[in-house]
């Protein structure tokens, strides 16, 4: 056996050792890329095909699922809860993608170039460290009827002392995007400055020596410039208001009633509270359909940048 | 207009921190202290007896412990299964290594909720629900394709000579891999952790979809039970368990915060 395997001359003497451990290499690679694959496999992948399965049949997680077609999906545009839920969805994306936009980018142009910038930053980056969970309990404290905000506005002798902010619909969903604007504004900050620090200065410096300042200069010379990472901002705020659950979850559990459920809670309450396995995964599907549309729509802007520098 | 700048940003900053403030201030109040009328004006420090109740009561002591371990077992053996990802494409190049990059990355694109049902069902069939073991394994797996993805884009950056010499050095491939490339990633690493270590810690819907008993569910699902039975009574102790669970990550926030934003750089560019 061994004299044999010596006598046989070593394909290891041909070509060099890089050339050889190369081939090697590609013929032991699977083996490092495996583990990665089957995880998300068995773990993501499954599931996904097995939920799109679920959402075209009526399921209740016991007998076996019934295909109903598109039943489960009309359900969604005609059930008044679910269309509800849409709705407040709808809200969640309109106000996500003004709101912390808005405020994240004056931060953002406040603080650049500030002599204290990265301090003055700092309160507004705080709120992010902190969990969707945490948010909500803070939020929904300050938000208790004729608590904090109550308390604060008789202060200060404005109206609203005793509102129930979030004792009904919509205002319970406006008040929900304030707590998630407080959270996240200052994220898009941090971007916008990322965005900030990649324009050339001297047609800025050019257009100082003009005269340009304030809005002027924020508008004919650093908007346009920032479109493209306004562009990723806004992207990243669609898909993460459509996934909008925890600060729903801990202030108002989606009530009173359903008026401040969002789809995503409803995908939580229509498995896991009423069971109906095909209607919770016909609204995650929609929901995974319309975050791959907005993550495609930035996703090509910014590949379509790379392209155009590289 | 410097001036006018300054102004706007510290009553912006001033507006911002005043949840905080009502946070530590009000999670610092002794509960028999505690006067709903009277929430901005602190009153006593029963802080750490907050803390102490919070902790054993409503027994976050337990998930705390549970959901430290999933925060640094997870991320972990993710960033280990990615970075091979990452080595075997773009270092070993593997064959078709683009379709398994895009594979391995798409596992990310659709949101969580694709995922409950099936991963609720299949976890029930085989004994992982309501466990410690599975916890880890679905934390691991939504970790991977991130971890993945930042590795291949840290390794294409390194000389492909770097590869070569180690091989002329006589080292097998794996140990190629561990003791030359993770070493060398170090920084990448950290900051793949640190996001996921901090994905793992604020997680609420994964664990109340696959968890129950108070060893296994992690703090954020336990905070939001804490928040529904203590409610209006014993609100201090409420908010002391949220001051509580949001230490960590603030802190870890503070120190690595160039990771940070490296990292979102990472995630997004």
């Amino acid at each position: 056996m061994t004299s044999s395997t010596l006598q046989r001359p070593a394909p290891v003497k041909r070509g060099p050792v890089s050339e050889r451990s190369a081939r090697t290499g590609a013929r032991v690679a699977p083996l490092f890329g495996l583990p990665a694959a089957a995880v998300v496999a068995l773990l993501l992948y499954l599931p996904f095909l097995w939920t799109t399965y679920v959402s075209f049949t009526s399921y209740d997680g016991l007998a076996s699922p019934v295909w109903t077609g598109l039943a489960n999906y009309k359900a969604m545009f005609s059930d008044p809860d679910l269309v509800g839920a849409l709705v407040n969805t709808l809200l969640w994306v309109v106000g996500m993608v003004t709101l912390p936009v808005v405020l994240g980018l004056l931060v953002a142009v406040l603080t650049y170039g500030h002599r204290w910038g990265t301090w003055l930053r700092l309160p507004f980056l705080l709120p992010y460290a902190i969990s969707g969970v945490a948010v909500g309990v803070i939020w929904g404290f300050v938000l208790q009827p004729d608590g904090a905000l109550g308390q604060a506005l008789g202060f200060f002798g404005l109206p609203g002392e005793h509102t129930g902010w979030l004792q009904a619909g919509p205002g319970n969903t406006l008040m929900m995007i304030v707590a998630v604007t407080w959270q996240a504004a200052g994220v898009n900050a941090l971007l916008f400055v990322v965005g900030l620090q990649s324009i050339p200065a001297e047609p800025l410096e050019a257009a100082r020596l003009d005269g340009a300042e304030g809005f002027r200069l924020f508008f004919h010379q650093l908007w346009p410039q920032l479109r493209p990472i306004t562009t990723v901002v806004v992207g990243l705020s669609i898909v993460g208001s459509l996934k909008t659950f925890d600060v729903v979850w801990v202030m108002t559990q989606g009530g009173p009633g359903t008026s401040s459920e969002t789809l995503a809670l409803s995908m939580y309450k229509e498995t896991f509270v009423l069971n109906d396995y095909g209607q919770g995964a016909a609204i995650a599907l929609f929901l995974s359909l319309v975050t791959f549309a907005a993550s495609i729509l930035y996703l090509r802007y910014q590949l379509g940048e790379s392209r155009e520098q590289g | 207009m410097s001036k006018v700048r300054t102004a706007v940003l510290v009553v912006l900053g001033l507006l911002w921190l005043a949840p905080v403030y009502l946070l530590v201030v009000n999670a610092s109040k002794s509960v028999d202290e505690y006067d709903a009328k009277t929430v901005w004006k602190p009153a006593g420090f029963a802080l750490f007896t907050n803390f102490a109740d919070a902790w054993s009561k409503a027994s976050l002591g337990d998930t705390l412990v549970a959901t430290t371990l999933y925060s640094v077992v997870s991320p972990v053996l993710a960033v280990l299964i990615g970075a091979a990802a990452g080595y075997a494409i773009v270092v070993l190049k593997l064959r078709y290594g683009f379709l398994w990059f895009v594979f391995i990355f798409g596992g990310t694109i659709f949101p969580l909720q694709m995922i409950l049902m099936p991963l609720f069902s299949g976890y029930a069939d085989s004994g992982l629900y309501d466990t410690r073991t599975g916890m880890i394994i679905v934390y691991t797996a939504i970790s991977v394709p991130f971890s993945a993805f930042v590795m291949r884009n840290f390794l294409t950056g390194i000389a492909r000579s770097v590869f070569e010499a180690a091989v002329v050095d006589g080292g097998g491939l794996f140990r190629i891999f561990r003791s030359i490339y993770l070493p060398m990633a170090g920084a990448a690493l950290a900051a793949i952790f640190i996001l996921q270590a901090t994905f793992v810690w604020n997680d609420l819907l994964l664990g109340l979809t696959l968890s129950q008993s108070e060893s296994v569910r992690p703090i954020m699902p336990a905070l939001t039970g804490l928040q529904s039975t203590y409610g209006g009574a014993a609100l201090p102790t409420v908010l002391a368990g949220g001051l509580l669970v949001s230490l960590p990550t603030v802190v870890l926030f503070l120190a690595a915060q160039h990771f940070f934003s490296r990292g979102l750089a990472l995630g997004q560019f």
